[in-house]
């Protein structure tokens, strides 16, 4: 068991020092979505710890952090094949399952501070107030729930070159933030669209997040709509990484 | 290591063949690498030395035909960590320093070799501490090579490796390649340069048009094509009668009113040349591989008979 798992620890090592050392990564990877935040609730009027829309939109935009880290990963693996990096990683005994893991894993990594820094903005900012099992189940949750975003952002790096993998995942970045009701509540989109919305990935994903301030257990319906979709992006990863093997 | 690793010959293509829609990047390759063998595939561009190559290391697999290395499919051996290998156009990973880079390759490995003493052998030492990516081609060909090594692998396949480099990086190159080499390892390298095929390799496998079309010892491939070619100016006269018999001349051919000869022993040839009379604007190089392949393609040259063909090889 050791044997399998110590090449991904080291590979993830690597791939995290190499991530953050992306200075700009880190800095509009995680520094957008509290940008967003801090607009969408001091623009217009200060919103407090007692608005509702304070922590609605706290929790919708570190969804939206934790699905935008998660589509990033992609680019790195695009660059990647670019310069013949994972051709190199073939030869070496890691095998391509411990290869795929290990690029989830670091990708999913990457998450954790896209989440945690808007809910400290939310926090300290604009008093926004949980219990402390309300905070550790919100990152948990929109940590996992995330999980499909990592697994499509990494099909797209398999899948395309660098360049289209940029294009791509900022395109599909803003379609499903904005379809999903992240940026704007569903409640205010046109009944077919809201009807639309609440099967997306992103929706789910902020719904978790929504629960769990509301003091609820995520919904099964919830969970199994994020489910098929990692089911779907993964069965996309494990296709396209086959696929770049043969071509790469 | 089982007993069947070690009696398996480490390379070994039987009627390999792949390709790519109309093309037949590789057509029936036949060949036997033992243990301890230093070997150069020679042949030009579009030859089918790197789909040989990916052919070998399992990233691709071949159309019809076998290819085994140590007795395995190749991805076994991959898995296990018995090659080592440089790929073409493989540019510096962004955003890690060279030893972070070496260390996280040798780690993949069952048995590698001390990090400091794979970035020693590459002529790394000094640079352990800058990133990858901000080295020069040379510098970086360095860390492709130090990659290759470090699992200390019983095969060390290099394609092409000093494709991009200028003389003095090459030939450093070179040296840190022997260094590891007397090691008793197998090594497969691919070039096009007939002169570091010579220098550097044991036995020469040229390929062609994705087979072998000839394969023995470097002394072999001296003598069929002429290691080297000397040339001289006519300066107006005709040229002296007997060229073609001096000592070491394989052919002879005017151009533009100079003489070239091909020849296997240029000083006894260049020694009776001045014997003839007075030489202008001598010039003696070694044969580049377009000449070997003019020697060895054409028709009418029999010296290429000196090669054990490879049908009758496979048989061996």
């Amino acid at each position: 068991m050791f044997g399998q798992i110590a090449p991904v620890n080291q590979y993830v090592k690597l791939e995290l020092r190499r991530t953050f050392r992306d200075t700009g990564f880190v800095i509009f990877g995680i520094g957008t979505p509290v940008l967003m935040y801090l607009m969408f609730t001091n623009v217009g009027g200060k919103a407090d710890g007692s608005s509702g829309w304070a922590v609605t939109a706290m929790v919708g935009l570190a969804a939206y952090g934790a699905l935008s880290a998660g589509l990033t990963v992609g680019t790195a693996v695009a660059e990647d094949k670019a310069a013949g990096w994972l051709r190199q990683l073939r030869i070496t005994p890691l095998t391509p399952a411990q290869a795929v893991v290990g690029r989830a894993v670091t990708g999913s990594l990457m998450v954790l501070p896209a989440i945690m820094v808007v809910l400290l903005t939310g926090a300290i900012v604009n008093g926004v107030r949980l219990g402390l099992g309300q905070w550790v189940a919100l990152i948990l949750l929109l940590w996992i729930g995330s999980l499909p975003f990592t697994m499509l952002g990494l099909a797209n790096g398999y899948a395309l070159s660098a360049q289209t993998t940029n294009v791509t995942n900022v395109v599909t970045n803003l379609f499903l933030a904005f379809l999903g009701g992240l940026w704007f509540p569903v409640s205010e989109f046109p009944g077919w669209l809201a009807a639309v919305a609440r099967w997306t990935p992103a929706h789910r994903l902020g719904q978790l997040g929504w629960d769990t301030v509301q003091g609820a257990a995520p919904g099964l319906d919830t969970v199994l709509v994020l489910v098929s979709w990692l089911v779907v992006f993964g069965a996309y990863a494990g296709y396209a990484y086959r696929r770049a093997g043969r071509r790469a | 290591m089982t007993k069947t690793h070690e009696a398996a010959p480490v390379v070994a293509f039987a009627g390999a063949v792949r390709t790519f829609g109309e093309v037949r990047a590789v057509a029936g390759l036949d060949l036997t690498i033992g243990r301890g063998e230093r070997v150069a595939l020679l042949g030009r561009n579009g030859a089918g030395k790197s789909t040989s190559i990916s052919l070998l290391l399992g990233l691709d697999e071949p159309t019809a035909g076998e290819v085994r290395l140590f007795g395995e499919p190749p991805q076994h051996a991959v898995r296990a960590g018995r090659v080592g290998a440089m790929l073409q156009g493989t540019k510096p990973v962004p955003r890690v320093t060279v030893r972070e880079l070496v260390n996280f390759v040798a780690s993949s490995y069952p048995n590698p070799m001390p990090v400091d003493e794979a970035l020693e052998l590459a002529g790394l030492g000094e640079l352990a501490g800058r990133r990858a990516d901000r080295l020069s081609g040379g510098q970086a060909q360095r860390v492709n090579f130090a990659v290759a090594l470090v699992g200390d692998p019983g095969l060390l396949v290099l394609d092409e490796p000093t494709a991009a480099l200028d003389v003095a990086a090459r030939r450093s190159f070179w040296q840190s390649m022997h260094a590891f080499t007397q090691r008793g390892k197998t090594v497969l390298f691919s070039t096009h340069y007939l002169e570091e095929a010579d220098q550097n390799a044991d036995r020469v496998v040229v390929i062609d048009r994705g087979r072998v079309i000839a394969d023995g010892s470097n002394t072999d491939i001296k003598q069929a094509v002429g290691a080297s070619l000397v040339a001289f100016d006519l300066q107006g006269r005709s040229a002296p009668a007997g060229l073609a018999s001096l000592p070491g001349v394989l052919s002879v051919a005017t151009r533009d009113g100079r003489v070239q000869l091909r020849t296997a022993d240029s000083d006894a040839t260049v020694y009776a040349l001045a014997q003839l009379g007075p030489v202008r604007g001598l010039e003696v190089t070694s044969a580049g591989l377009e000449d070997a392949f003019l020697a060895l393609t054409s028709p009418a040259t029999t010296s290429a008979s000196v090669f054990s063909a490879p049908t009758q090889k496979a048989g061996s």
